[in-house]
């Protein structure tokens, strides 16, 4: 037992401070208020279940994957997979062939995963404005001219990305991409686009704080 | 270990309040003296005393209830609310949580403390005896004692109680110091809870008697098999045990079907 409690124990405290790092969490995280996400991560000796409310509970889970799977609702979701397939599932492109081949199941609904997965990737912990503050004005400058830059590009080759595949995702029917997948892909394009434009705005009060000065 | 089923019979007019005798009247009044002089420092003396451990153990009693959202928890001798901040997260706002203790002291605290982490809403406090239950039969889905056991009078007339107010397919938790499995450990423990501890609560909450009467209390504790037998006589069914930390501590489970 005391293993099983430490691991959630920590992992519980790892993401609530996570998300206490930014505050618009709270209003993500409540759009998830009462869903559960079940994950089974071979070769972990027990499953986890994070409940969502006010913040997120990680309860060890102790009964079998079917059982488990017999109990989902339609707030609840669970996913099987291994530790080591952990690092694919990041490229949201193969997770057709993921499931295909076995290495990934997804049970319940599908929007509570995407709306989990919604949470941690929209995470926006402010480095950045962190980093002007804590340093001298000069270094400051470059940092944003540098990071100015790089948004633009980002928000170019977004827009593109999201243009070519968005068009192909729709003439092409028979390209047939798994909905997770589709779901990830469309969530990682706004959450990218969310990124640009909040990066955006926090460049424009730096340089406003800056010019002040 | 003496057999505790001797000393609280229910034909007997004594029982023990620790390792004292005292009149069945009087130990709850003497239980609650210890409370009452307890709760203001109750949390820091648990993490103190268990080393922190006392949260796994929780921590692991939740994880085996199987609450689930819109479900009806009893939280009995809930005292200053672990279990129940827990649980009123878990049942959401569909379910209900009730925080149940013989003692108002213990009782407010709780309530102030849960208050002040923003858990309302759907939150009961009732204080009540464990073993007269103020609630109708077949009630709760759910119901946990965590370390709330020990100090009942008539702990056969407790989980007469919790079953009575069950529903069918609910479950009781019970978590309570039990026997350590290994001589040594039991060597060791003794050393630990009747001299370091009630030096501790001495110096930390300037009270070693309560903390003379936890370790006495925990002594005369039924042991696993014959808490599991009073399960049993109870009514329950499915009942077992897991010791947790060597059987410092044990968590008894049981269903009502
Ligand atoms: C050691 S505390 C445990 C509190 C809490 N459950 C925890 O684990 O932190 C024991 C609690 O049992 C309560 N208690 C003692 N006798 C009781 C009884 N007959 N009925 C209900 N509660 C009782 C006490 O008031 C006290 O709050």
């Amino acid at each position: 037992m005391p293993s099983s409690a430490l691991f959630s124990a920590a992992i519980e405290q790892a993401i609530n401070r996570l998300l206490s790092l930014d505050s618009d969490s709270k209003a993500r995280l409540s759009r998830l208020n009462g869903m559960r996400l079940y994950l089974f991560i071979d070769p972990l000796p027990n499953a986890i279940c994070l409940v969502f409310s006010t913040q997120v509970d990680v309860l060890t889970e102790y009964d079998d994957h079917s059982d488990v799977v017999a109990k989902l609702d339609d707030k609840s979701c669970c996913i099987q997979t291994r530790v080591s397939t952990l690092p694919s599932l990041k490229d949201t492109n193969q997770l057709t062939r993921l499931i295909q081949q076995g290495e990934l199941t997804v049970d319940g609904a599908l929007s509570v995963a995407q709306q989990v997965s919604g949470l941690f990737q929209h995470l926006d912990i402010d480095i950045e404005e962190i980093i002007a503050t804590n340093t001298t004005d000069v270094f400051a400058h470059s940092l944003v001219s540098a990071a100015k830059t790089l948004s633009e590009k980002a928000r170019t080759g977004s827009e593109m990305v999201s243009r070519v595949l968005g068009n192909a995702l729709v003439e092409e029917k028979q390209l047939a991409a798994h909905r997770l997948a589709v779901m990830h892909f469309s969530d990682n394009v706004n959450a990218l686009r969310d990124d640009t434009a909040r990066l955006e705005a926090r460049l424009n009060h730096l340089e406003s704080t800056r010019s002040k000065s | 270990m003496s057999d505790p089923q001797s000393t609280h019979s229910n034909d007997t007019s004594t029982t023990h309040f620790g390792f004292k005798q005292v009149e069945k009247n009087q130990k709850a009044s003497l239980v609650a003296e210890v409370f009452d002089s307890v709760a203001a420092k109750y949390d820091v003396m648990n993490d103190l005393m268990s080393m922190g451990v006392h949260r796994l153990w929780k921590r692991y009693t939740i994880d085996c209830a199987g609450v689930r959202p819109g479900n009806q928890v009893l939280d009995i001798a809930g005292g200053t609310g672990d279990l129940t901040a827990k649980f009123s997260r878990l049942v959401g706002s569909t379910g209900k949580v009730t925080l149940a203790d013989i003692n108002l002291s213990m009782l407010k605290v709780g309530r102030d403390k849960l208050r002040d982490r923003g858990l309302v809403g759907n939150i009961d406090y009732v204080q009540a005896d464990a073993e007269a239950l103020p609630f109708p039969d077949n009630t709760f889905d759910v119901v946990t004692m965590a370390f709330g056991l020990r100090n009942v009078t008539e702990k056969q007339n407790a989980l007469d109680s919790v079953y009575r107010v069950l529903k069918p397919g609910g479950r009781l938790l019970v978590l309570e110091f039990s026997k350590p499995t290994s001589e040594q450990l039991s060597k060791l423990y003794d050393m630990y809870s009747f001299h370091i501890l009630p030096k501790m609560g001495q110096l930390v909450a300037n009270d070693a008697e309560s903390y003379q009467y936890l370790a006495e209390s925990i002594r005369m504790h039924p042991d696993q098999d014959t808490l599991k037998g009073m399960f049993e006589k109870a009514g329950f069914d499915q009942c077992d045990y897991q010791n947790l930390t060597g059987g410092i501590v044990a968590l008894h489970r049981g269903f009502k079907f």
